[in-house]
């Protein structure tokens, strides 16, 4: 498989009628992207069926409760942890009547069996919460409840030093502010606001989480849920405002490829990429073992003024991750790790870069096409683009890996294979057609 | 309607002001590489070459520049640059040996002699140009120049030397026909005929056009002499001229109108003759049309629309319709009707598209804005797979082996859902094994 330098092709761009911010992305469904405008102003995108064409839709939608003069900060969603069905939004913004600034959080979600998926109900069912102090990112996340399930709940960072936790009331159909410490001990005296927040489940009932503080602070804590019980914390201190932090597993495989390592894949464990407005993007390796000692920098990162936004994805199918960064300078950076020959670090090379029309803030990775092949939604200032990746080049890697499975199948299975031996000599015909 | 942004471009400085029909790309030193013409209207001509800011030869002309074209205008099997002023100087210049000259004179320090810069020919042809096309317009296989005029008239010529002249000088142009039109004639272009002759059409003011006919072939085959008296006496100044007025939503009878023929088809549908011309008005009407004057499709939008192009974007062969708005709204459209928007953010002074060597040293489909603030945009990376948003289970649908594979493991093809889970855990999951 030729790597090709930017594997990418635009398919759609929506053009909104105000700016949005690094918050204002968050994927709604499966299929669905929500994006909040700085006036007030929410967007569905979505592809739409019709006529036998799959074709790009951005449409308002109009949450209730927010009123004309609201400028949104945040919005977030989420799927309720199961047995429990059906889309929250949460919507942060402050409404400012001339003299004073009130914020409030607006949780949208519908109870009424059969509706709780369909956003234009959901939109229409507000719970409306004020809030004592200016909220940043609003974030969700699951967490283990007493009787052994999980839920839920929506955490909002706040200029008030503190993080908030809103957990649905059962009894009562509704979300309520409760008092985060119970559940997220790690989140308990903050040195600064957080303006990101991140959390990720390792398995064996732990999870690491990592805050992103104006002061530039980084903390991580490993935590056990069960509890829950912080096992151990870390602090760090950076030179500027923290703009994202992200937690990633990196599976990095040894070169060339030995089938007897095959499950020692995760060999880089645990990593925290830190990005901040004026250095350059850190990760650190291995976090729930060498904590924040580690460390790696993203070199060149710093080039394209601050860096926005942050995602780690497979995007070439290798089975390796790339991290990918959204900068103020309207560039997209991809970086790959490269493991180190001979039991170094390795590094993070830049492999490539693509500019756009205006400043990154946001980044997500789904399937919005319904495919079963994910596209890169960016939150420009101006609009969402959609990238796609080139249909041509990944069905040609489909139809290789269909073909090794094929193989595969037939190597293993000899006598139960009479038919589908036929089948194989056709496609091998074909291809030798071609 | 699908809309996208094309990023990569290239800004190319140009501090004059020019008429919307003085620019075009095409090869203008015969290297095979495409080269952007531009002329200003105080008689400046620039010829700018790849992705370089600064224009790579600068000539001098006679009067305000209207309209300038690259074209094998002397039939020589080699191209020139034509650039015509307004007051009717008619100007040709040779420009292949211009790349060895021009590395000379950069080693040297020492600008180019009076002798280069000099066009290699001029004439006096009539005044008040406004439009020019280079074209093989009476099926004889050799280029004629049609010049259109501010006051509806389109004069054709002909170079013509002395059979026993080698010096390239002696030649000139030689007027072939004059025919006055009813409107004004904002674009000129050749489309293959019903009978797969070429035909010069002129654009006419709302939304119409005509077909002006080369009498001058006529009168060696009587037999297209007879049709062409009866299909002429409809209406019309001159029997040369048949004006055909298309139908739908036309607001205004007057407004201006933009043309372009011989849309290239593909392969696929070559067999019939019949060309592809596309119109567009200023008020918002794009049509799609074959010679047989049957209407493909017709597309109303919002936006000023003041030029029209042809571009094959996706690399299939068949051309698509490129229309630019004074806003810079710029629709490209293929046969099937199928729209992809892109909005260029500044106003447009003159627009063109085509074929251009920018980057990698090799011609690809471009997108050429002229602003209003001494910059010429180039979009060198306009190309798209396909015009219509698709997913990746219809394009292996359309694969056969696909089908094939699902068949052997098992898998049902009419169950999307099964499908999508293989197609993700092929994806990202096989490569983790």
């Amino acid at each position: 498989m030729s790597r090709e330098p930017y594997p990418f092709v635009e398919d759609s761009f929506s053009r909104f009628p105000s700016q949005s911010n690094i918050y204002g992305l968050c994927q709604a469904g499966e299929q669905e992207l929500l994006a909040a405008t700085l006036k007030g102003k929410v967007v569905c995108f979505r592809y739409q069926e019709l006529q036998q064409k799959i074709r790009p839709v951005a449409k308002e939608v109009q949450f209730t409760y927010i009123p004309v003069d609201a400028e949104i900060v945040s919005i977030d969603a989420f799927n309720k942890s199961p047995p429990k069905r059906g889309l929250v939004v949460g919507i942060t913004f402050i409404k400012d009547s001339g003299d004073k600034a009130t914020p409030f959080l607006n949780i949208y979600c519908d109870y009424e069996p059969g509706s709780e998926f369909n956003l234009e109900s959901i939109a229409q069912s507000c719970l409306n919460l004020e809030l004592q102090f200016t909220p940043f990112q609003l974030y969700h996340t699951e967490v283990q409840c007493d009787d052994g399930g999980s839920e839920t709940v929506f955490l909002l960072s706040g200029h008030d030093q503190r993080i908030h936790l809103y957990k649905e009331n059962a009894s009562l159909h509704q979300f309520e502010e409760q008092p985060v410490e119970r559940l997220f001990p790690e989140l308990e005296q903050l040195p600064s606001n957080v303006l990101w927040l991140d959390m990720l489940s390792i398995g064996s009932g732990r999870r690491l989480s990592a805050f992103g503080c104006q002061n530039s602070c980084v903390g991580l804590a490993l935590v056990d849920q069960t509890g829950p019980d912080v096992l151990q914390s870390w602090r760090v201190q950076f030179d500027s405002p923290i703009s994202t932090v992200l937690l990633f597993p990196l599976s990095c495989r040894p070169e060339p490829r030995q089938p007897s390592a095959g499950e020692s894949i995760e060999t880089g464990g645990y990593n925290l990429l830190v990005t901040s407005t004026i250095e350059m993007a850190v990760v650190y390796r291995n976090v729930q073992e060498h904590g924040l000692s580690r460390s790696v920098c993203l070199s060149e990162s710093d080039q394209w003024d601050a860096v926005l936004s942050a995602l780690v994805i497979d995007l070439d199918f290798d089975g390796q991750k790339e991290v990918l960064l959204g900068t103020y300078g309207q560039e997209l950076l991809c970086y790959k790790f490269q493991p180190a020959v001979g039991g170094g670090d390795g590094q993070f090379q830049l492999q490539w870069r693509r500019s756009f029309k205006s400043p990154l803030l946001s980044i997500i990775y789904l399937d919005l096409t319904g495919d079963g092949l994910r596209e890169l939604a960016i939150l420009t200032l101006k609009g969402l683009h959609v990238l796609q990746h080139s249909l041509t080049c990944t069905a040609d890697l489909v139809l290789e890996r269909l073909s090794q499975r094929v193989s595969a199948l037939t190597t293993s299975g000899f006598g139960s294979e009479l038919e589908s031996d036929g089948a194989q000599e056709a496609e091998e015909k074909e291809f030798t057609d071609q | 309607m699908r809309s996208l942004n094309y990023v990569q471009r290239v800004s190319l400085d140009f501090t004059g002001t020019l008429f919307p029909h003085a620019i075009c790309l095409g090869d203008a030193d015969n290297d095979s590489l495409n080269e952007l013409v531009v002329g200003d209207t105080s008689g400046k001509l620039l010829v700018y070459k790849n992705d370089d800011s600064k224009p790579w030869i600068t000539r001098t002309c006679v009067g305000m520049l209207t309209c300038v074209a690259v074209g094998d205008v002397c039939n020589k099997g080699k191209n020139f640059v034509v650039a015509v002023g307004a007051e009717g100087w008619f100007h040709l210049f040779d420009l292949t040996a211009a790349t060895a000259s021009k590395a000379d004179s950069t080693s040297q320090h020492e600008a180019l002699s009076f002798e280069d810069q000099r066009p290699f020919f001029t004439q006096h042809i009539p005044a008040n140009t406004k439009v020019i096309l280079i074209s093989d317009i009476d099926g004889d296989g050799r280029c004629e120049l049609v010049v259109g005029y501010t006051d509806r008239v389109v004069r054709a010529f002909r170079w013509e030397e002395p059979s026993d002249g080698s010096d390239l000088g002696s030649g000139q142009l030689v007027q072939l026909k004059k025919w006055l039109l009813e409107g004004q004639v904002d674009s000129l272009s050749v489309n293959p005929g019903p009978e797969g002759l070429p035909e010069l059409m002129v654009s006419q003011p709302g939304c119409g056009y005509a077909i002006l006919l080369c009498s001058w072939t006529q009168q060696d085959s009587s037999g297209s002499g007879e049709e062409g008296l009866a299909t002429t006496g409809s209406e019309g100044p001159s029997r040369d001229v048949v004006l055909h007025l298309t139908t739908g939503r036309i607001h205004n009878k007057n407004v201006s109108t933009h043309l372009i023929g011989s849309i290239s088809k593909g392969s696929k549908e070559e067999s019939s003759k019949c060309g592809l011309f596309a119109l567009c008005t200023l008020d918002g009407t794009l049509k799609l049309m074959d010679s047989s004057e049957q209407l493909l499709w017709s597309v109303q939008v919002d936006h000023q629309l003041f030029a029209l192009q042809k571009l094959d974007v996706t690399g299939d062969g068949r051309e698509e319709v490129v229309a630019c708005a004074w806003d810079g709204q710029t629709y490209i459209i293929d046969h099937n009707r199928t729209v992809v928007r892109f909005q260029f953010d500044e106003n447009v002074n003159a627009f063109c598209a085509g074929q251009y060597t920018c980057k990698e040293g090799k011609n690809s489909p471009c997108l050429v804005y002229v602003s209003f603030s001494h910059k010429i945009y180039i979009y060198w990376k306009v190309g798209l797979e396909r015009m219509e948003s698709t997913n990746l289970l219809r394009v292996l649908e359309e694969k056969p082996e696909f089908r094939s594979h699902l068949k052997v493991l098992g898998v049902d093809a009419e169950d999307p859902a099964t499908v999508r889970t293989l197609v993700t855990n092929l994806l990202y999951k096989d490569s983790q094994m």
